[in-house]
């Protein structure tokens, strides 16, 4: 059944393995990918952990539902103490790994301790084994794949990697998979590079039963059918997540110069049709219809004829609008980089942009650049701040740090221009005119985070009636709702729900694009509901998937406040409150958070969690998801 | 919607319509909103730019399919214009 995958603790310190199952009464509570991730690390560090070091945990996972029947079921989970944050540290990526890493028999990974010199795991068909990484250590992540393969004579290998970035602990060094599948945001690659683990390889070729397979069958052409059929996913399967420019672009909703100006007026060329010209085809992840990533060739400069993948939004809002470039030739250039050596472009960028900002108010002077000139809008700059931050040489030692100890190393007031939240940076987008993205990205778990719990679809202005149908499923909300995005009345909801709504996609291990995310009427709960049960034979209602979802992210809470989280963590940096944006349509400009108007959403927000005014968890709360005995160890 | 255990297959409750599934049949193809207005523009066939008969914004328009219109952009000069001239009436009655 497909339920009968295991889980194996692989301590890198010893070489010791140990697989066990997993218990039916653990995959109520937490269905598996996140959910089981957030268990498992609650209960296998101890408060205070240092993150790169070997009693910090690196956990990888399957959600419950890769590699089955449901389409779009190809996510990867890995999570640890963040050693960019400190706090929860948790990616999700797309590709064919986690589907291979199940048929080979495993559905989580502990991985603790610290080898002694470079190793990868070898999995297949059941068993472990700990490799000397020697000829792959100092690879940048795709030759790291293709020698994987290479000497193991299989070319359908798939292997998660870190790139030079996470070797050289650069704090936001990502996981990868294949050319482009990045598990970014909180540094997890810094985390395999502190345990000398360069990689992990998986073959399988265990079947995985599929409990009523006409069924599920059947009932997934009725998903595709609804998702492909969507204006959203013909769009993305066009232009892949570049199209969501378009519409943020277009009003003012894109922060750009670090957080100087809201809208990239004139950047026409480098609008997502005019990436077209560079791409042919589009292709995509494990059981996924919509194929939202590009191919493409690098048309010119340094790289040209280079072949990459993507690149997605985050990139133009890395590589173009917060450094206030306009040349699309550095939006491709800078996401081959970011992907071969294994970073995160959202961070990468925002932190060049801050630099530049830093450089443009004298904070930094070309002593600290090394006679870089740091101007905003200098793309060979980017380019160049790209490797020295991968290989930490100069002022790139110091940005690899992340927000706020790069901040705490330059002084000089240089912390007033950072854009982060817990200590990760915001993505390129500006929630000054919209407060619903605004309490998204302050209360998520991870930092700053926009995959978290934000109602994107706050801003198609869909009609109230809709809005009720969506948000009042499948738990009763009869409190206010309006399609005015830039209101503060009822956004506390749709943040709630959206935060669980992600959380179940991710213990399911379904990726975002194909829930309540972009599209308004994506398969969620109901849908989920009927997926499990032809799939796997888990009989959950959408209230039970709900209640888990809940559950994994108050154990996600639990987890921030051992270390140390407070209410006032849960906040924006003051330019949020401060100053207004300057560009965009009427609606956008002169828009600020208002201080007072936000307390309010989140103690609103504290509340519908089960939490108290210090964002902790009432008693009641834990008995009622069954957390009041948490550590368990039951696993 | 009632969801009884082990019956979830030849239940008459497991056809009936999800939320997303009702809330799609309210999906409008051929057409976008005017992101300044959120009325719904459809713009003719292949057309390039659109103006919202609405509010006047204008918009630059691509098409990832025959039948599926997206703003590319906004038709800077028109927008700033109309932008300037509503923040400029706003600013003079005291808003």
């Amino acid at each position: 059944m497909a339920l009968n995958r295991k889980i194996a603790y692989i301590d890198l310190s010893s070489g010791k393995v140990e697989t066990k199952p997993i218990s039916m009464e653990m995959r109520k509570k937490y269905l598996g990918g996140r959910g089981l991730d957030a268990y498992l690390l609650y209960n296998n560090t101890k408060a205070g952990v240092d993150p790169l070091g070997p009693d910090n945990v690196c956990l990888v996972s399957a959600g419950i539902l890769v590699g089955t029947l449901a389409s779009a079921t190809a996510r990867t989970h890995i999570a640890g103490k963040s050693p960019l944050t400190g706090y929860f540290g948790s990616t999700n990526m797309g590709g064919f790994f986690a589907p291979e890493m199940r048929w080979a028999g495993f559905d989580h990974l502990v991985i603790r301790g610290k080898a002694e010199k470079p190793v990868y795991l070898w999995i297949h068909n059941g068993e472990i084994e700990i490799r000397d990484a020697k000829d792959i250590w100092g690879k940048g992540v795709r030759d790291t794949q293709s020698i994987i393969r290479e000497e193991m004579g299989d070319r359908e290998i798939k292997v998660m990697t870190i790139g030079i970035a996470g070797e050289n602990l650069v704090r936001y060094a990502n996981v990868m998979t294949e050319i482009k599948n990045s598990g970014g945001r909180t540094g997890m690659g810094a985390l395999l590079g502190s345990k000398n683990l360069k990689a992990i390889a998986v073959r399988g070729t265990l079947d995985i039963k599929i409990e009523h397979p006409v069924e599920a069958l059947e009932y997934n052409k009725q998903i595709i059918s609804q998702i492909t059929s969507a204006k959203v996913s013909q769009e993305q399967g066009r232009l892949g997540t570049l199209f969501i420019w378009g519409a943020t672009n277009s009003q003012g909703l894109v922060r750009t110069r670090n957080f100087q100006l809201n809208q990239m007026e004139d950047s026409d060329g480098i609008e997502p049709e005019t990436f077209e010209d560079s791409a042919f085809g589009m292709t995509g992840c494990f059981g996924c219809q919509v194929h939202c990533r590009a191919k493409y060739i690098i048309p010119d400069g340094d790289y040209k004829g280079t072949y990459d993948e993507g690149p997605e939004y985050t990139s133009i809002g890395a590589f173009a609008a917060e450094p206030g470039c306009t040349d699309l030739t550095t939006i491709l250039t800078g996401n081959h980089l970011v992907n071969d050596y294994g970073m995160d472009t959202l961070e990468i960028g925002s932190m060049i942009a801050w630099a530049m900002e830093l450089y443009e108010k004298g904070i930094l002077t070309d002593k600290d650049t090394d006679g870089l000139d740091l101007s905003f809008g200098n793309e060979k700059a980017v380019i160049e701040m790209i490797h020295r931050i991968a290989h930490r040489e100069g002022l790139g030692d110091i940005l690899a740090e992340g927000p706020l100890r790069a901040a705490e190393k330059i002084g000089k007031d240089s912390i007033r221009y950072q854009v982060h939240v817990k200590g990760m940076s915001n993505l390129h987008s500006d929630e000054r005119p919209t407060p619903a993205l605004a309490l998204g990205i302050a209360t998520a778990s991870r930092g700053s985070d926009h995959l978290r719990s934000r109602p994107a679809i706050d801003l198609y202005h869909l009609p109230e009636a809709v809005l009720r149908q969506i948000y009042s499923q499948p738990v009763a909300y009869e409190g206010p709702l309006t399609s005015d995005y830039t209101d503060y009345e009822g956004k506390s909801w749709q943040v709630f729900w959206q935060e669980m709504c992600y959380m179940a996609v991710d213990c399911l291990g379904i990726c975002k694009y194909h829930t309540i995310f972009l599209g308004p009427n994506f398969p969620n709960f109901e849908e989920w509901s009927k997926l499990l049960y032809y799939n796997t034979g888990l009989e959950l209602t959408p209230l039970e998937i709900w209640t888990i979802a809940e559950r994994t992210n108050d154990l996600e809470r639990m987890f921030n406040l051992r270390e140390g989280l407070a209410r006032s963590d849960d906040w924006l940096v003051d330019a949020y409150f401060d100053e207004p944006t300057k560009l965009g349509i009427p609606l956008i400009r002169d828009r600020v958070i208002d201080r007072d108007k936000f307390k309010q959403m989140i103690d609103e927000f504290y509340a519908f969690h089960g939490w108290d005014e210090q964002g902790k968890l009432k008693p009641e709360t834990l008995k009622r998801l069954g957390l009041d005995k948490e550590p368990s160890h039951l696993l | 919607m009632v969801w009884r255990r082990g019956r979830l297959i030849l239940s008459e409750e497991s056809r009936q319509e999800t939320t997303s599934e009702r809330t799609a049949r309210g999906r409008t193809h051929g057409a976008f909103r005017c992101l300044n207005c959120f009325e719904r523009i459809v713009p003719p066939e292949k057309a390039e730019s659109y103006k919202c008969p609405k509010c006047g914004f204008e918009w630059r328009v691509s098409w990832p399919s025959p039948t599926i219109p997206r703003i590319r952009g906004p038709v800077w000069e028109t927008n700033r214009r109309l932008t300037d001239e509503i923040m400029a009436k706003e600013k003079g009655q005291g808003k």
